[in-house]
């Protein structure tokens, strides 16, 4: 039978008629807009059991207690662990996106080892250990060759750590600066031992002169808790908070006041206070209170207008409120986390002496010492700053052969961050322990990946700024780690057997039974998710009068303007940058593109020249930020507010580049009497840029 | 157009006196709803940020500034202005609940929606959701990742509700009955100051029925009549009236109008 | 000349009929083998087998306490009995080599498996049978053949928007697109 094209037409049609009557048609046609919604390069969703488990989220400085959601095993998120008396349920942002960073692209995926500048090579974790012994076997015995700087403060590690420096015949033990370090060299002046604690809870009438206390000062989210609890939602307060400090920033903007106080003027504004109270009839049994009453009679209202820029009236106010209220307590801090004195911590600290609001509800208290887990570590109270250890290498006063850095990002995160990163490049052999690609594992020679919290044993004894003795503990929750990374002090205790170095520990997970066992804590309890708490308190307090005689009022300099440093929780701190999860968190006024953006209110502004928008360059010495304005009203005259955690030139596409870092421009100085240096008053001129 | 009523009416009363604007609530919902990092965060045009905390001024100036943050998730408005435009019914109020709806594979991104809502509350997907390599891992199961070309808006974690009910459903309660906090979106839950208080704003066993009817609540633009379910409260009367977006020229907002 | 001419003669609709016939058989009977691709779950799993120890439904796919529904059971569970070999059944070999003794999961083959934006509760639906959405394998000795639509990659049983739109309907319960969507 044959075929013709008109019989071939007709097949053909009838065909397609006939498809017609199939599913092919349609059905293709809704398999493809099915397969249009399920893009196989858009990520699936996975699957499991969804389970949450305690964990302790040392992601932020104090640490937050969280429960950590699980889908198969694997974290996803991070919720509050309401039976956690530190945190009651809340998180802080940084530990709220803590599952995610544990996926950082910024993680160190194996022990590394430089190869050339900038250049890394991925080695073995044994070839990486027995670099570091041998290193280190180089260096054992010799006074001033090992170093440590230790940016955690309140892990157990510090204890391995200082004890293994000790070990090695070094004394060398660092703890990069922040406010636990300057605060218990303070409360030493006022003739304590330990550390201060703030029992915001107890308190009626909080003033914080400088601490951020409400998001990123001490134990946050406890703070932030013992806050909302005098705030019942639809209630009326039951206290009063008060901020006084160069920036309007998150801690006063839900505070009853703002009291714009230049960064400068802190000492000068709490003596005026103290003077204020004195002639309005307080009293102290303090030993030196006659000497304190002389020395605070020089701060009258007119002169700490002069010297922090706060008028007499709201000065005069606030003095009065203190003396109405039942339970007042005054925090002192430093406006960023740092850089401010023991004689400043000192003076805000003394209104609590003067008040009788030491060692009582609702007041400051001295934290008796905590338990070491080995007795050759040092204690909190003897530590020394990584400051000053890096300004003696840049001058050759200092001379280690072996840097180890443990949770520290020293290149980034120290005042003239220019020349401190450069006096680091001086020292010969630096191992970074860290989870991230920091400035400093960028810099160093060999790199050991530390694990997430997520992935370790951990613990947090006393964070800064709690009433009571308080100790945390955590255990993993993953089974693997993301990375091939090891626990630093697995590594360091391996290491120590092999120097002969006899710590007579051979996990940190030991390490923190001793502590737990040592402090009287039951940690099975503190690794499901519990606290730790005691009542210990330790003895009384002078006014620290004798220290706080160097205080005078400074007059600032018209030509330069005084640096505040802004700090959030969100933006990361000096050893971790803005995670993943908090991006979105940052305003516009805070980052555009890759400039920073800096604020300063708008007579300022005028007096600077500059105007909304406009591109400057703050130059402190030899450092130098380039930024944006954005004239805003919360920020105290004669003062530029510079966010904090920017700049960085490691980490990832996420925050390399982005902005820039404020510890170039800020300048380093010596306080008076107590040998600490100090860097909350650094000023900077401004010029078109 | 006459708003649909539901018997239940899932709300938030944010105490603006309480927000300390930390940013916990944002990390939180990107975390819950899978929102992929933005090289460029500060593009804030393309970022996706259904959880969005704004700052606010009393516009004096220094030392008489005052700030207070303002977090802005949907508001499930009552009567939305984004649901009648939309030309595929890929958003919709139809849910017992009041949540406005937004289905991902259906919409068009058009924008339409965008445009109309007068809270900003939606955003358009510029780009696909591509994770850091090894973070998708950590997606959340509560939310489909959504491609580029659609728009996307906060839903008050909605899988929480359904989860919430199953859990209800679980012990034998009544799912249409669910207790004050067995709900929660992910905002409310992290939130470190409890600032954010989420119920049923129609359940007067619910702590917000009656926040929501405290002297110092107050909704945002009120005056345009799209009754949102989420409310503000501040003690501060010079928030509450740039709640009403008050303008120094012009008259003070509407009469407040409370359910 | 004369075939040409009895093409002409019987032409007409002929053609027509035969590629309209063809094309439906094509459709109906060869498409969809085209369509699908087959699958064999990766052990073969004997539901009557496991049955016949008295075992319930619930004892492998239960709820969790939060109310969320387990779905097949994992690794976990399997080894409660299988951790190592209890039987002769050359697949239980197989599962315990490659599965239970190395951790990995089975990445069975799932019949109704629904796409990440649908949001479906098994405790919402406890109240209906099991086979009235799928595949009755109770008494399966062989799990069925798994068909994988090749456009789509869903699998043949995935149920469809239209059916559980219907169902609901006839239920009298809200087809809201949150009801079921996320």
């Amino acid at each position: 039978m044959g075929l013709d094209r008109r019989g071939f037409v007709k097949f053909v049609v009838g065909g397609v008629a006939g498809t017609l009557f199939t599913p092919v048609i349609w059905q293709s046609l809704d398999d493809v807009s099915i397969w249009s919604q399920n893009w196989p390069w858009i990520p699936r969703l996975n699957k499991g059991e969804v389970k949450s488990t305690a964990a302790l989220s040392k992601l932020c400085p104090a640490g937050c207690a969280v429960k950590v959601k699980t889908l198969g095993g694997l974290p996803y998120a991070a919720i509050g662990n309401t039976a956690n008396p530190m945190s009651k349920g809340g998180v802080c942002p940084v530990c709220a996106g803590g599952a995610q960073l544990m996926y950082s692209p910024a993680r160190v995926a194996s022990p590394m080892k430089k190869v050339g500048e900038g250049k890394f090579e991925a080695i073995k974790w044994e070839d990486a250990e027995a670099m570091l012994v041998e290193k280190l076997t180089a260096v054992k015995g010799q006074e001033g060759k090992l170093a440590v700087i230790s940016g955690d403060e309140t892990g157990s590690a510090n204890d391995v750590f200082s004890a293994f420096a000790a070990g090695m015949g070094s004394t060398g033990f660092y703890m990069m600066p922040g406010e636990m370090l300057t605060a218990t060299k303070g409360v030493k002046l006022m003739g304590g031992n330990g550390q201060p604690g703030f029992d915001i809870a107890g308190a009626d009438f909080v003033l914080m002169i400088g601490a951020d206390a409400l998001d990123s000062w001490g134990a946050t989210v406890a703070n932030q808790k013992a806050f909302a609890a005098t705030r019942p939602t639809g209630g009326a307060a039951t206290a009063q908070f008060v901020y006084a400090g160069p920036v309007l920033n998150n801690t006063a903007s839900v505070s009853d006041k703002w009291v714009a106080v230049t960064p400068t003027g802190a000492s000068a504004f709490a003596l005026g206070l103290a003077n204020l109270l004195i002639a309005a009839g307080a009293v102290s049994s303090a030993p030196d209170f006659a000497d304190y009453k002389a020395l605070a009679a020089k701060f009258t209202p007119e002169a700490v207008e002069a010297a922090a820029g706060v008028k007499a009236e709201v000065l005069k106010d606030l003095a009065a409120k203190l003396k109405a209220a039942k339970a007042p307590l005054v925090i002192a801090g430093a406006s960023f986390g740092q850089g401010a004195g023991a004689v400043d911590f000192c003076a805000a600290a003394s209104l609590n002496v003067l008040l009788g609001r030491v060692n009582v509800t609702g007041g400051m208290t001295v934290l008796p010492t905590a338990p070491k887990a080995l007795a050759a570590a040092i204690g909190r109270e003897s530590a020394l700053d990584a400051g000053s250890f890096l300004s003696a290498v840049a001058t050759g006063k200092a001379t280690p052969a072996v840097l180890m850095v443990y949770e520290a990002n020293p290149a980034f995160a120290l005042p003239q961050a220019g020349e401190m990163a450069k006096s680091l490049g001086n020292i010969a052999f630096k191992v970074s322990f860290s989870t991230y690609m920091d400035e400093t594992a960028a810099m160093a020679d060999l790199i050991l990946p530390a694990p997430h919290p997520y992935e370790r044993f951990d613990d947090a004894m006393n964070p800064y700024g709690v009433a009571k003795p308080t100790y945390l503990a955590g255990k993993p929750v993953v089974k693997k780690p993301v990375a091939d990374c090891k626990d630093p002090v697995d590594v360091l205790l391996a290491a120590a057997g092999k120097l002969g170095v006899s710590l007579g520990f051979e996990t940190y997970a030991d390490v923190i039974k001793a502590k737990a066992s040592a402090v009287g804590a039951d940690l099975d309890t503190l690794t499901a998710g519990g606290a730790w708490t005691s009542d210990g308190k330790g003895g009384n307090l002078s006014l620290g009068a004798a220290a706080l005689a160097k205080v005078a009022p400074a007059a600032a300099d018209p030509k330069t303007l005084a640096v505040a440093p802004v700090t959030r929780q969100a933006f990361g701190s000096g050893s971790l940058a803005t995670p993943p999860a908090n991006l979105l968190i940052v305003r516009e006024d805070e980052l555009t593109g890759k400039d920073l953006v800096v604020r300063m209110n708008a007579a300022t502004a005028k007096a600077a020249g500059v105007t909304q928008g406009a591109k400057v360059k703050l130059t402190a010495g030899s450092g130098e930020l380039k930024a944006r304005i954005s004239v805003n009203e919360g920020v105290a005259a004669g003062t530029v507010a510079v966010p904090m955690g920017f700049g960085r030139s490691a980490w990832d596409e996420f925050t390399k580049g982005k902005g820039d870092n404020v510890y170039k421009i800020l300048t380093v100085s010596d306080e008076a009497g107590t040998g600490l240096k100090v860097w909350a008053g650094s000023t900077v001129t401004v010029a078109k840029g | 157009m006459k708003a649909k009523e539901f018997n239940i009416k899932w709300g938030m009363v944010i105490d603006l006196d309480k927000c300390t604007g930390c940013g916990a609530c944002m990390t939180a919902c990107q975390v819950e709803n899978n929102i992929a990092p933005m090289v460029d965060s500060s593009n804030k045009l393309r970022t996706l940020s259904w959880m969005l905390v704004f700052e606010m001024s009393n516009k004096k100036p220094c030392p008489d500034a005052e700030i207070a943050y303002l977090p802005r998730p949907c508001m499930q408005c009552g009567n939305p202005a984004c649901v009648p435009v939309c030309p595929v019914v890929a958003t919709d109020k139809n849910e017992e609940g009041g949540i406005v709806s937004q289905i991902y594979p259906r919409c068009i991104g058009c924008r339409y929606c965008m445009a109309a809502c007068p809270y900003h509350a939606r955003y358009f997907n510029w780009e696909d959701p591509i994770f850091p390599k090894g973070m998708e891992k950590a997606l959340s199961p509560s939310t489909s990742t959504r491609p580029r070309g659609v728009v996307e808006k906060c839903n008050f974690c909605h899988t929480r509700l359904q989860n919430a009910k199953d859990k209800v459903r679980m012990e034998g309660g009544n799912p249409e009955a669910l207790p004050d906090g067995a709900y929660m979106p992910a905002c409310s839950e992290v939130c470190p100051t409890g600032a954010i208080t989420f119920g049923d704003l129609k359940n007067p066993e619910h702590k917000v029925h009656e926040l929501a009817k405290s002297e110092n609540a107050f909704r945002l633009l009120e005056k345009l009549g799209l009754a949102p379910q989420v409310y503000y409260m501040s003690k501060r009367e010079w928030v509450r009236k740039l709640g009403d977006n008050y303008a120094a020229t012009g008259k003070p907002g509407a009469e407040k109008k409370h359910s | 000349m004369e075939e040409k001419k009895q093409c002409k003669g019987c032409g007409g609709a002929l053609p027509f009929v035969v590629g309209f016939v063809a094309a439906v058989i094509a459709g109906w009977v060869l498409f969809p083998g085209v369509l699908y691709s087959k699958q064999n779950q990766p052990i073969r799993f004997s539901h009557k087998v496991h049955q016949e120890q008295g075992m319930e439904c619930a004892s492998c796919h239960s709820f969790r306490e939060d109310g969320s529904y387990a779905g097949l059971p994992n690794n976990e569970k399997c080894m409660e009995c299988h951790a190592d070999v209890v039987g002769s059944d050359p697949d239980e070999l197989k599962y315990v080599e490659q599965y239970a003794k190395t951790g990995k999961e089975v990445p069975w083959l799932i019949y109704q498996s629904q796409p990440d934006n649908v949001l479906f509760s098994h405790k919402a639906h406890e109240s209906f049978e099991c086979k009235s959405c799928h595949l009755e394998v109770e008494k399966t000795d062989t799990p069925p053949v798994y068909y994988e639509n090749r456009l789509s990659g869903y699998s043949k049983q995935t149920m469809k928007m239209w059916q559980c739109e219907r169902c609901h309907a006839e239920n009298g319960v809200s087809n809201a697109c949150h009801v079921c969507h996320k």
